[in-house]
């Protein structure tokens, strides 16, 4: 009887480690897919290469270093230098780091908005033309 | 390098501004014949054209129902079947309120509240008499009025698609006054990067989308809008069950979908259901995603865009589980 309840206690702690274990690593997962980039004004970079590194996760998990180059104003490069991550060697981040040179800032084919009518379009038309006149 | 020829051409259309692009050997020829077709369903759709066929369903409600063409029964059919989905966020027979509100021509315009109650009972999509036989379409009460405004861009992208392919473009987008449609990727095989518009600064943008072979349809309360004495803000966008434009805590929808037949009433539907209610409504919708953007201008976009939505400067995302 004794060793049945000793192993209850046991399935009942172990269950609820693995809960608090989930749910730590649930919140985790929404820190890390919320976390804005957006401390960065890509329209004034200075040329050079620079060093960055991240140590996120509970352990550090997702702690990694990468090497950015800037020439004229751009970023032309990025490499991943260190990762603690076992994945990164699919390089999956390199597809990530393409989209940062690639995008730089936002650069759009085209708008998708509420229906503009006609006359919004003349009046932004109108609007630039009044600072087209200060200038 | 000209083995690619491009063509781009913008009009005015549908109440609004469109712009077209297409990569392909018939590239120009396909933009002409897509002003054609967004001219001829115009024809067909428009509530000021007195001939149109909405025109003449319009007309003849109370009395008599109307032979209407091809597309007209189908955009209609569909337009029910949103609106019997989705009670009180949707309804094709809205018009009485457009009207009254003034949306369309000119400026809103705060109408008493009356007269609002007044014509409230006259919005009832079970109205709307549809005969597949006949391809009729008629309404049951003098008074009432069909209004495709928050389908009929929509429905006219559906086609501005099918016409590209017509005459063999395999890249092109098309830009209805602010609904989005795509064929096919760029010409480098990238995808189409759609930006979406800031609903609160003019010439900002929350993000982008990248998208290929779909469409991005955004509804919001920052066009056609006026502000009252007091300072509140009228949209464009009505609640058909309290005849007022609606409040439900989100400022602007944009849905990316394959159909912008779908994709267009759909961003009103969520527009008008707010974002608890919306996103239930979305999962009845595969392949279908959704960006919102709350009155805190906190932006939240569903699961399937996470790898394809990128945010601008400064602007926080919570991606939506």
């Amino acid at each position: 009887m004794n060793g049945w309840t000793i192993a209850l206690v046991v399935v009942a702690a172990l269950a609820a480690a693995g809960g608090v274990g989930w749910s730590r690593l649930m919140k985790e997962h929404r820190e890390a897919r919320s976390l804005p980039l957006n401390a960065v004004d890509f329209g004034k970079l200075n040329d050079g290469t620079y060093h960055g590194a991240y140590e996120g996760g509970m352990y550090k998990w997702r702690a990694n270093e990468c090497q950015v180059t800037v020439s004229s104003g751009k970023v032309t490069d990025i490499q991943l230098v260190a990762s603690k991550d076992p994945a990164a060697k699919n390089t999956q981040q390199e597809v990530l780091y393409d989209r940062v040179i690639q995008a730089q800032s936002l650069q759009v084919d085209t708008i998708s908005s509420a229906t503009l009518t006609s006359k919004a379009y003349l009046k932004a038309v109108e609007n630039a033309l009044v600072q087209a006149q200060h200038e | 390098m000209e083995n690619r020829p491009v063509a781009q051409t913008t009009h005015r259309a549908m109440g609004t501004v469109m712009t077209h692009k297409a990569f392909g050997l018939h590239a120009e020829d396909s933009l002409e014949a897509v002003c054609r077709e967004v001219a001829r369903i115009e024809g067909l759709f428009s509530r000021f054209l007195p001939d149109s066929d909405i025109s003449r369903v319009n007309g003849s409600a109370g009395t008599t129902s109307e032979k209407v063409s091809l597309e007209t029964y189908d955009v209609l059919s569909k337009a029910v079947e949103f609106s019997r989905c989705f009670p009180g966020c949707f309804d094709v027979t809205i018009g009485p309120l457009v009207t009254l509100w003034k949306i369309g021509k000119g400026s809103l315009a705060q109408p008493d509240d009356a007269s609002i109650k007044q014509v409230l009972p006259l919005v009832n999509y079970r109205d709307l008499i549809l005969d597949p036989g006949e391809m009729t379409a008629g309404l049951r009460n003098g008074g009432q009025s069909v209004d495709l405004g928050g389908i009929g861009k929509g429905f006219a992208g559906d086609k501005i698609v099918e016409v590209f392919k017509e005459f063999d473009i395999a890249s092109a987008y098309s830009n209805l006054g602010g609904n989005v449609v795509t064929l096919g990727a760029k010409p480098d095989g990238s995808p189409w990067q759609i930006g979406i518009q800031h609903p609160r600064q003019e010439s900002g943008l929350i993000g982008s989308v990248s998208v290929a072979n779909q469409t991005v349809v955004t509804s919001g309360d920052y066009q056609r809008y006026f502000t009252d004495s007091q300072g509140k803000r009228h949209h464009h966008i009505l609640d058909p069950t309290t005849g007022y434009p609606a409040e439900c805590g989100l400022i602007s929808v944009s849905i990316v979908s394959d159909k912008s037949v779908a994709a267009d009433p759909l961003s009103t539907v969520l527009f008008v259901a707010g974002m608890e209610k919306g996103l239930e409504f979305l999962r009845g919708f595969p392949q279908t995603e959704a960006i919102l953007v709350d009155s805190n201008l906190q932006v939240y976009v569903t699961q399937g865009l996470r790898y394809r939505f990128q945010a601008a400067k400064g602007i926080e995302v919570t991606i939506l589980d």
